[in-house]
């Protein structure tokens, strides 16, 4: 038992500056073999930064750290995993163009080389045995990676990082991008892992994953170790006060049983897009909420972006029925009051290096004009002082840069060029996604404040409570059509609508 | 609810590095004015001094200013181009093309007014096609921009031959001291500065630059944002064809052969980032211009051989674009 819990890495009184931004304030960590350590906090917490500073992605700003016992501090993530680090990242990812068993591989093709010349066939049968250690049956090594979807890429990033059999095993938000299957997989992965007296580090905003699997939960703050408990003290309540710091109402989604009018504001007339959608048809009403959902791969992502033009859509059409508008572009669904948050925040909701009040203004060029063709900057001021005021976004000020907020702060920002805008019609493509509870509580306020002042809304969701919990109406879809329409008035089964998505 | 600020200084062991310290300031709102105006001054009294008070005296100062001039109309103009994230290293054989032609309509017509709208009406047609040629068929710009360079002054050298062209030299001289030249300028740059920082055409290319999917997903249509950089781009590059005649009212086929890179060092030297987004404005141009005219001027009357001087200003702008220019965050996370 004692060699079991023996410390495998030890941080020590950890800084990490990014310019001004302080992203760890001296924190201390042992992490211990055979334990599933849990790092829980909400965005911008310190949590990643941490793991990636032990997996030498990047130096600390002070402080010290042990592996085994000695002093540790790699310059590379090579150095780390080749000592024994093996980090599962958020994003990254794998190279589309090379073959899956090169990407498992990468960095790392001596072993396969003969003088100048690689050999592709041990390569190929080295990467099958990486894959059948983690389970994976149904990738084949010697195709590019590209023709994988992202679920099946990020297990084989797994399988990359599993093949070094690392000491300790970092998992950094990879769940949210994986299927139920790959999540199984990998919670299979850290259980056996663990058992073998390796050590695990877990990194989540999903506060029941982490209860279910960790045997230790440390909760971080502004870059500041909060509290640790043992499996035993778990206490999902505690943990979410501690997280944000105050103390959320249980009460999360709209309990309202208000209706929606049967005026519909939008509707997708037969449309068919290049890959997803085959004559797909749906109407939007005033004042609903429409909820979304399926597996990822559903399409649901797709008629999203063709709702709003963004999509090619071969044919059918996207009308506005004010006036039997047909949406042809972006452009014309901007210019007709609708307004997109898309799944990609950061690449393509925000502009990072540009000011909040300058994301924020981006939607008012037309109403903060002075005359004629000419902007006046008092009035684009308040156009984004209010939003940054009313929506409480945390900033110095509001040419601050985007780029070095956290993810609900960021989505806060994104939210308020629609406010601003005061679109008619939003939709909304995953827009709790990487935002932690706090911030969560807060846009699901603001979605019910936009409906109740007869705003229309399209939210398409991976989460399931979400759905539940906040749409008049939900449609669910399956290989790009509808499998099933449930109504809020009727009451929702979860069960209904999970099995109609699979 | 609390609202404090949440602004606490670590205690104890912060140590930012160089990099830390380039990011912040080069982050502050003054930035952008305040660097390319130390530069300048920096240069100038370097220069001062190695060339123990040569370089104050009026003929070298009005060469400077001669100069920084031309520079200055075609930078100002290409600030909407590189706000974008475009560039364009035609702009020399485009501005060459325009002052032929203007020449040519001079001599024909005798109209000093005719000529001025034959220029700017080749130069935007010119820039406006390498832009159309962009935007209808997704081609880097810079790519096209080499090709054209070529077109442009192949074009120019078949209608010279080895010759040159001229007008008359007593009226370019009436031109450049009446003031028609420096009211011009003056317009041009006024008339630059309101439309990029009072209309939305600037925020809108900035934007561009920055993120090119989250503009269009904010109803800005990347193709005719563009096409309008790069029309602004043409005028400028008219009327410093327009300037470049009355400068030497002599129009031979290496005029415009450097005024790319030229260009791009002013853009950078004025304190914007080459690959364009929030950070652009359109005076850059203006503070940039001036810097390289004393920078070559200086150079060469340090006895640096021309080909040295290439060389400086190479390293010059290298060092400019690394200091000057975004990169990806370090967190992995923002890495996508």
């Amino acid at each position: 038992m004692s060699t079991e819990h023996e410390i495998l890495v030890q941080v020590k009184d950890m800084c990490k500056n990014f310019g001004v931004t302080i992203a760890l304030n001296h924190v201390d960590i042992d992490i211990r073999r055979g334990q599933i350590l849990g790092l829980i906090g909400e965005n911008g917490s310190g949590k990643s930064t941490v793991s990636s500073i032990i997996a030498g992605i990047q130096p600390p700003t002070s402080g010290s750290m042990t592996y085994k016992g000695h002093p540790w501090s790699p310059a590379t993530a090579l150095e780390a995993a080749r000592g024994g680090i093996g980090m599962i990242v958020q994003e990254a990812g794998t190279i589309g163009s090379i073959s899956v068993a090169e990407n498992i591989f990468l960095g790392n093709y001596e072993p396969f080389k003969t003088g100048p010349i690689i050999n592709k066939k041990k390569m190929v049968a080295e990467a099958r045995k990486a894959l059948d250690k983690i389970g994976v049956e149904d990738i084949d090594p010697s195709l590019p990676a590209g023709l994988y979807d992202m679920q099946d890429r990020k297990l084989i990033e797994i399988a990359k990082v599993m093949y070094h059999e690392p000491e300790l095993i970092i998992v950094d938000e990879t769940t949210t991008a994986l299927s139920q299957k790959g999540r199984d997989l990998l919670y299979k992965l850290i259980h056996d892992g663990a058992q073998k007296g390796k050590a695990v580090v877990f990194i989540s905003h999903d506060l029941e994953e982490l209860m279910e699997h960790c045997d230790k939960m440390t909760v971080l703050r502004d870059g500041v170790i909060i509290d640790s408990f043992p499996r035993e003290q778990f206490d999902p309540e505690d943990i979410k006060r501690k997280m944000v710091g105050r103390e959320i109402s249980g009460q999360y989604y709209r309990v309202d049983e208000d209706g929606y009018s049967s005026q519909v504001v939008l509707k997708a007339d037969c449309i068919t897009t290049m890959s997803s959608l085959l004559c797909f048809s749906m109407e939007l009403h005033k004042g609903e909420i429409l909820g979304i959902g399926g597996i990822s791969s559903c399409g649901m992502h797709e008629l999203g972006r063709a709702l709003y033009g963004l999509e090619d859509v071969v044919d059918g059409k996207v009308v506005l029925m004010k006036d039997e508008k047909v949406i042809t572009g972006a452009k014309s669904a901007f210019d007709n009051g609708m307004g997109y948050v898309s799944k990609n925040r950061d690449t393509e909701s925000l502009e990072l290096n540009a000011s909040i009040e300058a994301n924020i203004q981006s939607t008012g060029y037309k109403k903060n004009r002075l005359f004629g063709p000419f902007i006046s900057p008092a009035k684009e001021k308040s156009y984004a002082a209010r939003q940054i005021e009313t929506l409480a976004i945390k900033c110095i000020n509001g040419r601050q840069k985007v780029k070095a907020m956290s993810g609900g702060n960021k989505q806060k920002v994104v939210f308020g060029k629609w406010i601003a805008d005061d679109a008619d019609i939003l939709i909304l493509d995953c827009p709790t996604r990487g935002v932690d509870v706090g911030v969560k509580a807060s846009m699901y306020q603001l979605i019910y404040k936009m409906k109740q002042q007869g705003k229309s809304i399209v939210m398409i969701s991976e989460e399931m409570p979400e759905l539940i919990g906040m749409s008049d109406r939900i449609l669910i879809m399956k290989d790009g059509r509808i499998n099933g329409e449930f109504f809020r008035k009727d009451g929702y089964q979860q069960h209904e609508l999970i099995e109609c998505m699979i | 609810m609390e609202n404090t600020k949440e602004n606490k200084l670590p205690q104890g062991t912060r140590k930012l590095g160089v990099m830390d310290h380039i990011r912040i300031i080069r982050d502050k709102p003054m930035f952008p004015l305040i660097f390319p105006l130390t530069v300048l001054i920096l240069i100038i009294a370097g220069f001062g001094i190695a060339t123990e008070g040569g370089f104050f005296r009026k003929t070298v100062l009005m060469g400077v200013f001669n100069q920084a001039l031309i520079i200055a109309t075609v930078s100002t103009a290409m600030t909407f181009v590189f706000a974008a994230g475009n560039m364009d290293i035609s702009v020399g054989s485009a501005m060459a093309f325009s002052a032929v032609a203007g020449v040519y309509a001079y001599n024909a017509t005798g109209s000093v007014f005719f000529m001025v709208v034959v220029c700017l009406v080749i130069g935007v047609v010119l820039m406006s096609f390498n832009g159309f040629i962009h935007a209808m068929f997704g081609v880097r710009t810079i790519i096209i921009s080499i090709v054209m360079m070529q077109l442009y002054s192949a074009i120019v050298s078949l209608i010279l031959g080895p010759d040159t062209v001229s007008i008359d030299y007593g009226l370019c001289r009436q031109l450049e001291n009446a003031g028609f030249r420096n009211i011009s300028f003056i317009l041009f740059f006024v008339f630059c500065m309101i439309l990029f920082h009072s209309t939305s055409v600037g925020r809108k290319l900035k934007f561009v630059g920055g993120n090119a999917r989250c503009a269009q997903q904010t109803g800005i249509q990347y193709k005719n944002t563009v096409l309008i950089s790069f029309a602004v781009a043409g005028l400028g590059v008219g009327l410093s064809a327009v300037f470049s005649i009355i400068r030497t009212s002599t129009v031979g086929t290496t005029l415009g052969a450097g005024m790319g890179m030229d260009v791009m060092l002013a853009v950078v030297l004025g304190g914007m980032s080459i690959f364009g987004g929030s950070r652009s404005n359109a005076y850059a141009g203006l503070l940039g211009a001036v810097t390289v005219s004393a920078l070559n001027k200086g150079l060469l009357m340090c006895d640096v051989s021309p080909m040295l001087i290439q060389g400086v200003r190479g390293i010059v702008f290298l060092i400019l674009v690394f200091l000057n220019s975004e990169r990806p965050a370090t967190l992995p996370s923002a890495q996508d």
